[in-house]
């Protein structure tokens, strides 16, 4: 899948200019701090000078020594200080201010990400700065066997086939998939007369009866002893929350060994936009239009994940595009969950057509959900409760997201306000919610994400481990 | 016949016989959901499941539309189903259940035939079975307890067929034979065991991860391939459907020779070998029907009886001969046919009469709907009504056998 590599990242509205990280990389590494937070362009804001080890280095082509060179595995680009004639071409060649100058010793420093460990992002006290490993983590599946066909015709920009491909990259051939009706299947999974898009035993269930047909096919493969088989769903937001929520709901009380994964992109997309259950309050949708008397719709959305946990399952998780690193790890503790009870995971996934948003700008739209806590990033099992993967504090203001979404274009002040006093709400109770959970919040690094839960362990009971899977 | 074991005796009501014919075919699956008048039978399976009479799967699901569709799933991994249903129950399933014969998926489920709401009403009538002919399962009334327990194996037997592999609907009268007692001779065990062999029901279509496949990719369309393909599907369906004719015959045959009960398969003839005018019935009215046409046998008045065994596939040509002789005919029905003011066996009969050379007189009677009786005294009538029929008297209708009671 190409050169891909994991990095730090900077997030200027959260950083407070402290100097935490170049102090803790000073002391680290010894000598002049690798990174330097340095005044932005925004009056009071602050911005990040770091080695970008970039695809294409210009330090590297500069070097007349051969001291710089990319590591094709890692993609850090390394200083040798044998070779290093200490001549600093490299740090006018670098357009970052990338490479720092130790003014003691006089030659060149720079950032070597600590070998996958960077210090600088564990003393950043904000979350600021953020360890991004999806580069690794794209590297990885792509590795792996793409279980669907080339050329399934989904939107541009779309997230749902994304989603897909990586879901069954890692869960892979020995899974039964159900694709309902929507863009999934839309887009060619099941296929059209008599062709399918899939390499996976996969199947169009009603729209309503997803969690049942798969009920029935986990409870059948258990008793011929089958127990290594991904019972699992790919679904929209309308079968699941509105009239296939019964199947769901009975499913889950029943405890039912499946993994069920709701891609929500807020509507019914696939028939053309109208409203479900789970679509955001004042949207506008082919349903809920806007003209004189109606300004999008009048309801709040359906917290379908939250429904969950109040059926106990034993996985209920959260998890956006925006973040894959999160999506990953929840991916792999949900299929582990799947064999020993009901497990969901709801991702949300935003439609650039239904929800007019450039495809372009869908990777930020969901950042920026995340970041405004219109979307929040949790799970729970049934032992350990809830835990935020992402800490909900100091969001961005909620309208800052819900400009960047065609959908809302028409609202008003009374309606943002509304929005943002819904998303407060909603965050409270899931605050409440982990506060009273048995695995203590502190478990989880606030405020960044990505790192492996504490409670993760929960699930690698004596039965998972029963379970010789392929 | 010397290779015939005569089974255990028991006394139960036509539930229990039910459950007791699943039990015996040994499904791998059970999903079920209460509702009047089936209630009662599930009761019985969720008992002999638990105490280890039946070892299928209990799914005790949130209602008759995931009793079918946790079925649908299970077929498809290769698992043998059964469950029932009743009025309110098979319209709430209906989703699933529109959707199981064309997927050719060969599952058991009784139909605890009641009344339609509304009005409200929870009594015994065909309105339900009868308003889902058109969907393509296969269909048998019953009209005794020991024919409700014999016909759920033979249904496996026809709807595993090769040649048919669709699901069946075995149907009995609410209240009348579900709760109604009666002697019923279990079959032993290995009988039904070497009757039915080796279950094979997901060869076609299935989701295994051994033979990946994709299960029911969008059919159709304008274009392409697609309106053959569609096309190739339907008329499968209808060649299944005819096939079924006769292995629903070699299968009472089979069955016959093993247990020594043979029942009619497609219609019963009784005592129509000289018969002047016929009465026509589905179900548990039948027996009145009998009762009735003997004691106008004892008055010299040649009338029999075709009763109707398999209603879905419509054996025409049997109806049409076994008709072809009498000079009229009263079908009586425990359904109303909306569109056509008549019951709705009477429209299938006037359409295999078709077939016949000759126009023979029909009249429609509608009886028995939410529980009433259809008593000696009201096929008396029938007969009457049917005989003036046949001596030129104009036909009118529908009677409605109840409307003075």
């Amino acid at each position: 899948m190409g050169a891909a590599f994991d990095t730090i990242a900077f997030k200027a509205s959260l950083c407070d200019g402290c100097g935490d990280c170049m102090k803790t990389c000073s002391e680290v590494k010894g000598g002049a701090s690798r990174l330097a937070i340095v005044p932005g362009a925004k009056e009071g804001g602050f911005e990040l000078a770091i080695c970008r080890q970039c695809g294409d280095p210009k330090c590297v082509q500069v070097c007349p020594s051969g001291a710089l060179a990319k590591d094709g595995d890692s993609g850090v680009i390394g200083w040798d200080a044998q070779k290093c004639v200490d001549c600093l071409l490299c740090t006018a060649g670098c357009a970052y201010a990338g490479i720092a100058v130790d003014p003691q010793a006089a030659r060149v420093a720079k950032c070597d990400q600590c070998d996958g460990d960077p210090a600088c992002v564990k003393a950043c006290p904000t979350g600021a700065l953020e360890w991004r490993r999806a580069g690794s983590l794209y590297r990885e599946y792509g590795d792996k066997e793409d279980l669907f066909v080339p050329g399934l015709s989904g939107c541009q920009g779309c997230n749902s086939e994304l989603i897909m491909r990586h879901a069954m990259r890692k869960i892979g051939r020995n899974s039964v998939l159900a694709t309902p009706p929507g863009c999934i299947p839309g887009m060619g999974s099941v296929g059209y007369n008599g062709k399918t898009g899939t390499k996976v035993p996969v199947f169009h269930p009603l729209l309503t009866n997803t969690a049942s047909m798969l009920s029935g096919i986990r409870r059948y493969y258990d008793r011929i002893g089958r127990k290594d088989i991904v019972v699992m769903a790919l679904a929209g937001d309308g079968g699941t929350a509105d009239c296939g929520f019964h199947a769901v709901s009975g499913a889950a009380e029943r405890g039912e060994k499946i993994l069920y994964i709701c891609v929500d992109n807020e509507g019914y997309m696939n028939t053309g936009m109208q409203r479900s259950g789970t679509t955001p309050y004042g949207s506008w949708t082919s349903t809920t239009p806007v003209g004189e008397h109606l300004k999008g719709k009048t309801q709040d959305a359906k917290n379908l994940p939250l429904i969950l946990t109040a059926h106990k399952c034993r996985y209920v998780a959260t998890a956006s595009t925006g973040y894959m690193e999160d999506l990953y790890e929840k991916l792999d503790r949900a299929v582990e969950a799947s064999f020993e009870g009901f497990s969901y995971l709801h991702i949300y996934s935003p439609c650039p057509t239904g929800w007019r948003v450039p495809s372009s700008k869908v990777i930020e739209a969901c950042r920026m959900s995340v970041d405004s806590n219109f979307v929040t990033l949790w799970e729970y099992t049934n032992t350990a409760g809830l835990r935020f993967t992402r800490s909900p504090d100091n969001p961005i203001p909620v309208v800052d997201y819900v400009r960047t979404i065609g959908k809302y274009r028409h609202l008003d002040a009374g309606q943002l306000a509304h929005i943002q006093a819904k998303v407060d709400e909603q965050v409270a109770l899931l605050k409440l919610m982990a506060a009273d959970s048995p695995s203590p919040p502190a478990a989880h690094r606030a405020p960044g994400g990505g790192e492996a839960p504490a409670a993760a362990g929960s699930l690698s009971g004596p039965l998972r481990q029963e379970i010789a899977r392929n | 016949m010397s290779d015939v074991k005569t089974g255990k005796v028991i006394v139960c009501d036509g539930n229990e016989a039910a459950a007791w014919g699943a039990c015996l075919s040994r499904p791998d699956m059970v999903a079920v959901y209460p509702i009047t008048p089936q209630s009662s039978l599930v009761e019985y399976l969720a008992e002999f499941i638990a105490d280890g009479r039946m070892s299928a799967d209990l799914m005790d699901v949130e209602g008759e539309h995931s009793v079918l569709s946790v079925l649908h799933g299970a077929c498809l991994a290769g698992a043998r189903t059964y469950s029932a249903t009743s009025a309110q129950g098979l319209a709430y399933m209906f989703e699933p259940y529109f959707r199981t014969p064309g997927l050719r998926l060969p599952m058991v489920v009784s139909l605890v035939t009641r009344d339609a709401v509304s009005p409200t009403c929870v009594w015994g009538g065909q309105q339900d079975a009868m308003t889902v002919k058109e969907v393509g399962w296969i269909h048998m009334y019953c009209e005794t307890q020991q024919e409700i327990l014999d016909t759920i194996p033979i249904a496996y037997k026809v709807a595993e067929h090769p040649d048919v592999m669709l699901p069946v609907n075995v149907n009995h009268d609410g209240n009348y034979l579900s709760y109604g007692v009666a002697r019923v001779e279990l079959p032993d065990q290995q009988v039904v065991d070497s009757f039915l062999g080796e279950k094979n029901v997901n060869w076609h279509a299935c989701l295994d991860p051994e033979r990946p496949m994709a299960v029911d990719p969008l059919t159709g369309g304008s274009g392409g391939v697609g309106p053959a393909t569609f096309v190739r599907y339907r008329k499968g369906h209808c060649a299944g459907m005819q096939a079924a004719l006769s292995v629903i015959e070699e299968a009472h045959a089979d069955w016959g020779r093993r247990t020594g009960r043979y029942w009619s398969p497609l219609i019963e003839e009784y005592r129509m070998d000289d018969a002047e005018v016929a009465l026509v019935t589905i179900g548990s009215m039948t027996g009145a029907a009998k009762d009735a046409v003997d004691e106008a046998r004892l008055d010299g008045r040649k009338v029999g009886i075709v009763k109707i065994k398999t209603f879905r596939p419509f054996p025409v040509q049997r109806v049409a001969k076994a008709l072809s002789k009498v000079r009229a005919i009263g079908v009586v029905d425990r359904a109303v046919n909306f569109g056509w003011n008549s019951g709705p066996v009477y429209q299938e009969v006037l359409a295999a009469l078709y077939h016949l050379p000759v126009r023979v007189p029909a009249m429609s009677f509608i009886g028995g709907l939410a529980g009433a009786d259809i008593t000696v005294e009201h096929f008396a009538g029938v007969v009457d009504r049917t005989l003036r029929l046949a001596a030129g008297e104009a036909a009118n209708g529908p009677v409605w056998l109840n409307e003075n009671d």
